[in-house]
């Protein structure tokens, strides 16, 4: 169905949409992980996992108390680190509270 | 004098680079190669230009009926060349050692 | 947005380890460990006295070496 320009704004602004929850930018949902563990898969086969200190708009971290995994076939663990600066170019998906792959 | 000073110390990674300009520098590159020439020229891409080079490629030969591996390593000389800044892992200057 | 006190930036950490011995990992696999004597915002390192380790055993050593930021994963103190 084709819908107008006109038609789809009104679509989405709805009053239900207006009363929705603030939106809570991506940034902003890492931001407030700081201080707490987080799970970090890379574009690669590998993950990390330990408490976030910091970041910045690149989105490269500071990590503390680290484990690193290789997660090609099972998962295993290969480095702990007491704290690292994980480069951000290569990192797919973050998830907060996370508790790393299972490990094999 | 200060000047002096200034132009011989290490500020950022790419004053390594610039402290090796005319010098021979071993760089590392993708693919498992290894370039070592006279650094001419550079730019903050470490796109480079190297002259009386030594280039090495390593390969691995992989035998499949004893299934062992075995590594080859192939070197030809180019007087000079110019090496997209991309391919590049590592450059080491010459060992300034006193 | 509030600022943790705790908070430790990527800036911060980099500030804290210059000058430290620290362990660099290449996305490649290949590790180095050296003295880190600066590096910049593209994760350039200058490293001296350093160490390349390919599969934990060590391969080479050099007395300064640059290393082009896109090759690191991370960067740790040792």
């Amino acid at each position: 169905m084709e819908l107008s320009v006109a038609a789809r704004a009104a679509l989405y602004n709805t009053p239900q949409a207006a009363m929705a929850t603030p939106q809570l930018l991506p940034l902003e949902l890492i931001d407030k992980c700081i201080g707490s563990r987080i799970w970090v898969k890379m574009k690669t086969e590998k993950e990390f996992v330990g408490k976030l200190l910091g970041f910045d708009d690149y989105v490269n971290m500071v990590l503390e108390d680290v484990s690193e995994f290789e997660t090609r076939g099972m998962s295993k663990r290969i480095a702990s680190r007491k704290q690292i600066l994980l480069n951000g170019n290569n990192i797919c998906m973050l998830v907060p509270g996370g508790r790393g792959p299972a490990v094999d | 004098m200060a000047d002096t000073a200034a132009a011989l110390t290490v500020e950022e990674p790419l004053d390594l680079v610039r402290l090796s300009l005319d010098e021979r520098i071993y760089v590392k590159l993708r693919g498992d190669r290894e370039l070592r020439g006279r650094l001419h020229a550079y730019d903050q891409h470490l796109n480079m230009v190297l002259g009386e080079v030594e280039e090495t490629i390593t390969m691995v030969d992989v035998n499949d009926e004893v299934q062992t591996q075995s590594l080859r390593s192939v070197n030809r000389t180019v007087p000079m060349l110019f090496v997209r800044g991309d391919g590049v892992i590592l450059v080491s200057p010459p060992s300034r050692a006193a | 947005m509030s600022e943790p006190a705790n908070k430790r930036t990527p800036t911060d950490f980099l500030n804290s380890i210059l000058g430290q011995r620290v362990f660099v990992r290449l996305n490649s696999g290949i590790d180095y460990k050296g003295l880190l004597s600066c590096l910049d915002g593209y994760m350039n390192i200058a490293l001296e006295q350093t160490e390349e380790y390919v599969d934990g055993e060590l391969r080479n050593r050099y007395g300064d070496a640059f290393i082009r930021g896109n090759n690191v994963l991370y960067i740790s103190a040792i």
